[in-house]
């Protein structure tokens, strides 16, 4: 009998939310497993790392690799597992784009440490320890992998054949791209697949305008129109600067799109792009005759709408972003 | 692929700060095949001769200029290109002159930075598309904004030189502000008669068909450029054919609706259906919506049925409607109006029924206004005395500050009138200056001044004087300490541009001035042009002025639109412009808002935006703003921006 191929799904810096998308497959997982050999997930499955070492190099047909590069030992994880790999797939935001970890990008290793151990209401620890290096056990010393110095996102450390975008990945988009693997039709290596190529906008049903915006509002403030584009009414939407694929199931329950599947086809920098488009929708008014100073005042008053640049606008991309983390706020 | 590097010594400008012979070293390290060449002065015909040769040796596949400002002599270069049969947007200019040679002090970081910036048009060039420039024949027919003496000179003027004109205005007849006038200063003609020829002659003169003359319109929209404008008129519905109507009348005699007369500041009244005044031009009715039965739900159609020409001149369910119209040029003419001298507290304007402003007292000086020509108090009397309050807002910090230079002499002209029409009344003038230039104005002055019945008065600040009534009601002018009745007051208030200059401004792009009058793009060389090639100024709508300058006016723009809209010229459309990809284009309608030239358009079908690529500038603010990387600017691609700035930082 054929062997099936070998499918190996494995978290790095990240939630767990990836894994869950697969697990969402639901009833199509049986689909999974009978046409692959799903062995290797760390999250779901008793498979360890020496199994994974003991295999031949390129054994694995696929591997879906999820999570940011947080720690030295998902350097040594993503090495491993391309080397085991013919096809090694970034899935989703944080392998493709750094996503929420990278956001630590923003902060040194020491203050992070600090806020997470020291400075905390919910910690208790009067000896202000913090955790690193090796401790000494009864059962045997244990080893704390090290922080990297800044988050990586999967391809700044190993080269990567496939992206798979979305904070997760939508189930159906995960189908899609197993259906297309088993039928031998991925596009060319380096494609970003299980995604369209246009923008959110194209899947969302919302109408839209010409647009205007004089402020920003935040989803508390008010309950949107169901039928008008969030971003004319005054949400901070990413839809417009976010590729499409997801089929908009946010926008469609009302909740602006914060940009998980990351920059459109074609754009760099989503962050810098979503700042391009919103700079020229801004409206302050008629500013026919004021002086540079009230235009100025106008200008702030609106960004002051807006209340964090980076994680609204880089939520996802930080660390392949052309910013990569050196600006404050 | 071969690129050729033109470096030019611009004699000392560059060549004392730039080593020539230190980029010809640099340049094996560029990318391609290039060679680089020096040439002293590249734009001076020798040097446009020997880039030219060169040129034609070498056939280069990409060239580079370095050189001065692209804004100094980009198109010089571009044609050299065109002359050696190279297509002229294969080249990239490097400005090492302005911003290299003269603003580095080291001649060694001054080569450095050129080699840099040189490199960086090499890296650029190579992906430099040949682009053609499109060709477009202008249109030769014009749109005029405004029926008053300016606007009808124009459009008269348009149509005899052949041309096809669209005239609209806003009121529901032509004229402008004269044609209520009764008499006219210096020379005291009659205004309906002195207008009355032009009118007929724009209305069935000896070019029928060239003046399409559109009432109770406005424009709304405008989109294109200097020789190929669209320009969208809303035309609210007059309920009478302008077209089918004689003007006879029998529908304004069975109208049961009275409303006030707006015209004669609704000091009387009129029917619903009715004539703006006796012998306006277009001899034709107006319905007014809001005054008629139907309007309240009744089913009146007393108007229709009475007249005797058939059921197809009054159209009680006409509607508004948006009629577009393709024009080269467009001349401004729309006038202006009074300052509103109720601003001016102590003067009694809008609170007491006999003070009147200019424009009111010459309807009621005119045959056809509310009293049929008689001067009467609001109580019917006879005055004894009438004040007449000059610079009501003019020269004044607090509302005006420019001299409205045409009331001096038309309050000398109400002076003439009421001397003529009441011989005992006695006339007070209050000034603050008096301004009566030229040859002709000093003869009303005169009669003024020697009227044993009339006296002048000077003040220096209008919040000196107050009208208040006495005891018994009658009118009294008090001017720090002095005294006088007056039966009548009459104001004359500062002239302001019409209203809705505000919103015309916007939908030319024309700019205002700080008294919101339509600017001149020279106040003294090209008064007659606005700051927007193509939309020229005529009349009241720049600045105050007389009969005789408005038309003068009106013949300048005339002039200046004749002489640069020929016909048969041609426009060449430059291909440095934006496109959006149909494929990547989500239909966020982001960049429609961004558009300053309304060039793009969205196509609801295919869910997708559009440049039209006769609109579009080829700024690149949609580019820049297009969130879904759709849109391309042709010539200034990011592929083609960000590999000059490799280049640069190699």
């Amino acid at each position: 009998m054929k062997q099936k191929p070998k499918l190996a799904v494995y978290w790095a810096a990240s939630c767990g939310g990836c894994e869950i998308a697969v697990v969402n497959l639901h009833e199509k997982l049986l689909d999974v497993d009978a046409a692959m050999d799903f062995m290797f997930c760390p999250c779901l499955m008793d498979t360890k790392k020496k199994d994974i070492e003991s295999l031949p190099d390129r054994a694995i047909a696929i591997t879906l690799f999820n999570g940011a590069l947080r720690t030295e030992e998902n350097i040594e994880m993503a090495h491993l597992m391309r080397k085991k790999s013919q096809l090694l797939v970034a899935f989703g935001s944080c392998a493709k784009g750094g996503c929420i970890p990278a956001l630590a990008n923003f902060t040194k290793n020491n203050e992070l440490l600090h806020s997470i151990y020291i400075d905390n209401h919910s910690v208790d620890n009067p000896a202000g320890i913090i955790p690193s290096g090796t401790t000494a056990f009864p059962e045997g010393d244990m080893q704390l992998t090290p922080l990297l110095e800044r988050v990586k996102h999967l391809a700044q450390e190993v080269e990567v054949d496939y992206y798979i975008p979305g904070c997760p990945p939508e189930p159906h988009q995960i189908w899609n791209v197993i259906e297309t693997f088993l039928a031998g039709e991925l596009p060319s290596k380096g494609s970003t697949i299980g995604c369209g190529t246009l923008t959110v906008c194209d899947d969302c049903d919302r109408t839209k305008e010409e647009k205007r915006i004089t402020a920003f509002r935040r989803n508390y403030e008010f309950y949107p129109e169901p039928e008008v584009c969030l971003l004319e009414q005054g949400l901070l939407c990413m839809g417009i600067a976010t590729r499409n694929g997801c089929g908009a199931p946010c926008t469609k329950a009302n909740m602006p799109c914060t940009g998980c599947y990351g920059a459109p086809e074609g754009v760099g920098d989503q962050g810098a792009k979503m700042v391009a488009a919103l700079g020229s929708v801004m409206d302050i008014g008629d500013t026919a005759g004021l002086s540079e100073e009230v235009i100025s005042e106008r200008v702030n008053a609106f960004l002051t709408t807006i209340p964090d640049y980076s994680g609204l606008f880089y939520k996802y991309t930080l660390a392949s972003s052309i910013l990569g983390g050196r600006v404050g706020r | 692929m071969k690129i050729g590097i033109y470096f030019c010594n611009c004699g000392s400008n560059i060549a004392d700060k730039i080593s020539y012979t230190a980029v010809v070293e640099a340049a094996p390290s560029f990318p391609e095949q290039t060679y680089v060449k020096t040439v002293n002065f590249i734009c001076s015909e020798e040097g446009r001769q020997q880039f030219e040769e060169s040129l034609r040796m070498e056939q280069p596949d990409r060239v580079v200029v370095a050189a001065c400002s692209p804004r100094d002599h980009e198109a010089t270069f571009r044609g050299c290109l065109t002359n050696a049969g190279i297509n002229s947007y294969l080249m990239q200019m490097v400005n090492i002159r302005e911003q290299i040679a003269w603003v580095t002090e080291d001649p060694t970081v001054a080569t450095e930075k050129a080699i840099s910036a040189i490199r960086g048009a090499v890296y650029r060039v190579r992906l430099q598309q040949p682009l053609e420039r499109k060709q477009l024949e202008i249109c030769p027919d014009v749109l005029v904004i405004g029926a008053g003496p300016a606007g009808m000179k124009a459009a008269l003027s348009f149509a005899e030189a052949g041309r096809a004109v669209v005239l609209i205005e806003r009121t529901p007849f032509l004229g402008g502000l004269p044609v209520r006038f009764e008499d006219l200063f210096p020379s005291m003609e009659c205004a309906p008669c002195m207008l009355e020829p032009l009118m007929g002659d724009l209305l069935h003169g000896d070019y029928p068909g060239s003046i399409e003359l559109i009432t109770m319109s406005e424009l709304v929209e405008l989109t294109g450029f200097y020789g190929n404008f669209n320009a969208k008129i809303k035309q609210n519905p007059r309920h009478v054919s302008l077209h089918k109507c004689i003007g006879c009348g029998e529908c304004v005699a069975v109208c049961p609706a009275i409303t006030h007369n707006e015209f004669n500041f609704s000091t009387n009244d009129r029917k619903a259906i009715d004539f703006a005044f006796a012998g306006v031009l277009p001899n034709a009715p107006f319905l007014i919506e809001d005054a008629c039965l139907r309007s309240n739900g009744g089913n009146c159609r007393a108007c229709k049925d009475a007249c005797p020409l058939g059921q197809d001149v009054v159209n009680l369910e006409e509607a508004e409607t948006v009629v577009e119209r393709k024009i080269g040029a467009i001349v401004v003419a729309t006038g202006a109006r009074l300052y509103d001298a109720s601003r001016i507290d102590g003067l009694g304007m809008g609170r007491l029924p006999d003070v009147y402003d200019s424009l009111q007292f010459e309807r009621m000086l005119s045959s056809t206004g509310p009293t049929g020509g008689v001067i009467k108090t609001a109580a019917g009397l006879v005055p004894a005395s009438v004040a007449i309050i000059h610079c009501v807002g003019s020269l004044d910090e607090d509302h005006v500050p420019y001299c409205s230079g045409i009331c001096c002499q038309y309050a000398f002209k109400f002076n003439h009138l009421i001397t003529s029409k009441l011989m005992n009344a006695t006339i007070t003038h209050y000034h603050r200056e008096l301004v009566v230039p030229g040859k002709e104005a000093f003869h009303l002055f005169n009669n003024a001044v020697k009227d044993d019945n009339s006296c002048l008065k000077r003040y220096s600040d209008i919040n000196d004087l107050t009208v208040t009534p006495d005891e018994k009601g009658r009118l009294i002018v008090r001017a720090k300490g002095d005294a006088a009745p007056a039966d009548i007051v009459i104001l004359c208030p500062a002239v302001i541009p019409a209203e809705g200059a505000d919103k015309l401004s916007v939908l030319l792009d024309v700019a205002r001035d700080s008294s919101g009058f339509f600017r001149e793009l020279h106040g003294r060389i090209d008064a007659a042009q606005s700051t927007i090639k193509g939309v020229y100024l005529a009349g009241a709508c720049q600045e105050p002025m007389d009969i005789r300058t408005a038309m003068l006016e009106g013949m300048a723009s005339v002039g200046y639109t004749l002489a640069a809209l020929q016909p048969g010229r041609i426009i060449e459309i430059e291909p440095i412009n934006a496109e959006v990809d149909d494929t990547r284009c989500a239909g966020c309608h982001l960049c429609i808002s961004v558009c300053s030239y309304r060039a793009i358009s969205f196509d609801i079908e295919h869910n997708v935006s559009n440049v039209n690529a006769v609109l579009c500038h080829g700024c690149g603010t949609c580019v820049t703003a297009c969130p879904a990387g759709a849109i391309t600017g042709h010539h200034f691609t990011n592929e083609q921006i960000i590999a000059e700035m490799e280049g640069n930082l190699k």
